[in-house]
C-alpha cells in the first residue's frame, strides 16, 4: 500500500510540474519573403517629370500635370500570374506601380492589360479583397458609377495656351479613359530585374511627351476633355494608344 | 492524512492553470457592414469590442471631457443632424465660434483622413483634438481622465473594455474611435438604387423599397451622374457617396481659409477641402466647409450658376467657365428629389447611436 501511495505521489508530482508547460511549436524555417516590384518613372522627353511643374508642349503651350494614374491588370508571364492589378498613382503613391510576392527570375517577360479586363471591370468593386487595387477603397475615384467600371488611364493637367510670358494656367485638361472597347494589352520582353534587398525591381518609363505626341497628336487646347462618353470615342482611344506607346522598359 | 494530501495536490493541479484576470473578457463586436460596402479596415491595436464601443458611446456624450463640464462631442455632432451641427459654426465652452461647420459623422471607418483639412490620418488621432482645442471643449486630457477616473462607472467601463481602471487619453481615444466606426449608414433608398444599378441582389424588403422609388428620383440620379447634367459623380461616387480627395469647388476667388493648403504649405492646395459624403445630406445642413449655404436649394444653385474661378479650382468642375452646370428649375427639382434618397432614417434613429 505504501508503495502504491508513493507511486501515486510521484505521478501527481510529475503532472504538477509539467501541466503548465508551454507547448513548444516548432517554427518553420523559412527565408524572408521575396518580392517583385515594378516602378514607373514619369518623364517629359529627357527630363524627370514632377507634378505641378511646367513643361512645354510641341504646340508651344506650358503644361502642368496634376494627376497621372493608370491600371495595369492581370500581370503575368504566360500562365503565372504575378498580381491581379497594380494601380499607379503618381501623386498618392509615387513611382510604385505594384509589389507582389515572387521572384524576378520567374518573369523574364510580362503580359498585362492597360486598364481592367471586362470580367473584373463589371464586378462589384466592394467585393475585391481589401489589399486588391481593384477594391473600391483603393480604386477611389478610379471607379465610376455612371457607366459602372474602372477608369483605365487618368491624366489631368492645367495649361497656359497663350505664350505671352504671363503664366495663366486656366485651361483644364481632363482625360479619363475607360470602357471595354478601349482596353489595351501590354507586353514586355527580355526583362532585366535589379535586386535591392528583398525586392527584384523592374523600372518602366512613362514619357508624357510621347503621350501627347505619339502616333496621333493630342492637342490639349482643342482636345482637353474626355470621360469616354458617347461622342468622345476618338479622343479616348487616342489617350489609350498614346499612353501605351509612352510606357516602355527603362 | 495521505488521502487528504492527495486531494490537496489534485486541487492544486486542477486550478494551477486558471487565468489571472477574471472579469476582463472583452466581447468581439461584429460590425454590421452592408453587403454592397467594402470591408472596413480595423487597426490591429484597437480591435472592436462590445465593451469598447459602449465605453466610446458614453464618452461621446460625456460633458466631463470639456473644461467646464458643459459640452460633449455630441453637443456639436447630434444624431438628428447626421451627427453634425444645425448651426453654421459651433460655439465652444468659452463662447468662441469656430470658422468651419461641424462635419457629419457618417461611415468614418472607411475614411483615411479627417477634418475639413485632413490633418488627422486616423480616428484615434482625430478624437483627441476637439477636447483640447481652446475654441471647442478646452480641456486637457490629464484633467479629463482625472474626472473619468473619479467616476466609478468609468473605472468599471475602462476595466471591462481594456482591463484597467486607469483611464488615459489613448484608451479614451480608442473607445471613441470604436464607437465612431459603428456609425454606419447603408440603408437608404439610394442603397437600393446602387445595388440595382450594379446588378447586386435585392432582399424582399429592398425590393419593396425599390418599388417605391419615383420616376423623379431616378431622373435626378441620371442627372447626378450625367456629364452634361449636374455632373456630381466625380466627387460623390460609389457606395459611400464620397471620393476621398480634397477639392476646391469654386466657392471663392480668393481664400480667407486656406484649407488643405494650411496643412501642406503647398499653394496648389490652397482653397481645397475634404469632399464630404452626401449620405443623409437632408439632415446635415448647413452646407460647405463654412456652412455658407442654408439649404439644399442653395447648394444646387451654387453648382448651377455661381461657381467662381480660381487658380486651384478642381479641373473636374468643367462648367466653371460659365458659372456652373446651368440646371433649369425642373432639373434642380429632380436633383433634389434624388439627394433626398440618401436619407437613412434607420441610421438617424438608431438607439445604439444615441446618448446613453
Amino acid at each position: 500500500m505504501a508503495k502504491i501511495n508513493t507511486l501515486g505521489f510521484l505521478v501527481l508530482g510529475t503532472l504538477f510540474f509539467t501541466a503548465c508547460k508551454e507547448e513548444v511549436v516548432p517554427v518553420p524555417q523559412e527565408g524572408p519573403a521575396h518580392y517583385v516590384k515594378i516602378e514607373v518613372d514619369p518623364m517629359f522627353d529627357t527630363e524627370v517629370l514632377h507634378l505641378d511643374s511646367v513643361y512645354n508642349t510641341q504646340e508651344g503651350y506650358d503644361i502642368k500635370f496634376s494627376e497621372i494614374r493608370f491600371y495595369m491588370e492581370d500581370v503575368r508571364n504566360g500562365s503565372t500570374q504575378l498580381i491581379d492589378a497594380g494601380l499607379f498613382d503618381y501623386r498618392a503613391r509615387g513611382t510604385v506601380l505594384l509589389r507582389a510576392e515572387g521572384k524576378g527570375s520567374d518573369f523574364g517577360s510580362l503580359q498585362a492589360n492597360l486598364g481592367v479586363g471586362a470580367a473584373n471591370n463589371h464586378s462589384d468593386p466592394s467585393a475585391f479583397p481589401s489589399e486588391s487595387m481593384l477594391n473600391i477603397l483603393n480604386a477611389n475615384d478610379m471607379h465610376w458609377n455612371w457607366s459602372p467600371g474602372y477608369i483605365f488611364v487618368k491624366v489631368e493637367a492645367k495649361v497656359d495656351t497663350i505664350p505671352d510670358g504671363t503664366p495663366l494656367f486656366n485651361h483644364n485638361v481632363v482625360l479619363h479613359a475607360g470602357l471595354d472597347p478601349n482596353l489595351q494589352t501590354l507586353s514586355f520582353e527580355d526583362l532585366t530585374w535589379t535586386t535591392t534587398g528583398n525586392d527584384d525591381v523592374l523600372r518602366l518609363k512613362l514619357d508624357m511627351s510621347t503621350f501627347l505626341n505619339g502616333s496621333q497628336v493630342i492637342d490639349v487646347k482643342d482636345e482637353p476633355s474626355t470621360h469616354s462618353a458617347p461622342g468622345q470615342e476618338a479622343l479616348t482611344l487616342k489617350v489609350m494608344t498614346n499612353f501605351k506607346e509612352a510606357l516602355t522598359v527603362h | 492524512m495521505k488521502y487528504l494530501l492527495l486531494v490537496f495536490i489534485g486541487f492544486v493541479l486542477f486550478f494551477s492553470c486558471k487565468k489571472d484576470k477574471v472579469g476582463y473578457v472583452p466581447t468581439p463586436y461584429e460590425l454590421e457592414i452592408p453587403s454592397h460596402f467594402p470591408q472596413m479596415k480595423i487597426p490591429e491595436d484597437n480591435p472592436m469590442t462590445v465593451e469598447g464601443v459602449e465605453l466610446g458611446r458614453h464618452l461621446f456624450y460625456e460633458k466631463k471631457l470639456s473644461g467646464d463640464n458643459s459640452m460633449s462631442c455630441g453637443s456639436c455632432h447630434a444624431p438628428a443632424n447626421a451627427f453634425s451641427d444645425p448651426n453654421q459654426f459651433s460655439t465652444g465652452i468659452q463662447g468662441i465660434q469656430g470658422s468651419r461647420h461641424s462635419m457629419a459623422l457618417v461611415n468614418l471607418g472607411w475614411n483615411n483622413f479627417f477634418f475639413w483639412d485632413g490633418r488627422s490620418k486616423t480616428l484615434e488621432e482625430q478624437v483627441l483634438l476637439p477636447v483640447r482645442d481652446p475654441i471647442e471643449m478646452h480641456e486637457t486630457w490629464t484633467n479629463a481622465t482625472k474626472k473619468l477616473k473619479a467616476d466609478a462607472k468609468y473605472r468599471d467601463m475602462f476595466y471591462k473594455a481594456f482591463g484597467t481602471t486607469e483611464p488615459d487619453s489613448l484608451l479614451a481615444a480608442k473607445a471613441l474611435a470604436q464607437f465612431l466606426r459603428t456609425l454606419i449608414s447603408g440603408t437608404s433608398k439610394f442603397d437600393v438604387m446602387y445595388k440595382y444599378e450594379n446588378g447586386l441582389p435585392l432582399s424582399d424588403a429592398e425590393q419593396q423599397i425599390f418599388n417605391e422609388i419615383t420616376v423623379q428620383q431616378w431622373g435626378g440620379y441620371d442627372l447626378f451622374k450625367s456629364l452634361n447634367g449636374a455632373d456630381c459623380f466625380h466627387c460623390h461616387n460609389g457606395p459611400l457617396m464620397q471620393v476621398e480627395k480634397f477639392s476646391n469647388n469654386g466657392l471663392d476667388a480668393t481664400f480667407t481659409d486656406l484649407g488643405r493648403g494650411a496643412i501642406t504649405g503647398n499653394p496648389n492646395d490652397n482653397g481645397l477641402f475634404k469632399v464630404p459624403t452626401l449620405r443623409n445630406i437632408e439632415f446635415s445642413a448647413p452646407y460647405m466647409h463654412d456652412g455658407r449655404f442654408a439649404t439644399l436649394d442653395d447648394v444646387i444653385n451654387h453648382y448651377s450658376h455661381t461657381i467662381v474661378m480660381s487658380p486651384t479650382i478642381d479641373p473636374l468642375i468643367e462648367f466653371a467657365f460659365q458659372g456652373g452646370v446651368q440646371l433649369d428649375a425642373q432639373e434642380k427639382n429632380l436633383l433634389k428629389q434624388f439627394l433626398l434618397t440618401l436619407s437613412d432614417e434607420e441610421f438617424i434613429n438608431n438607439p445604439a447611436f444615441k446618448a446613453p
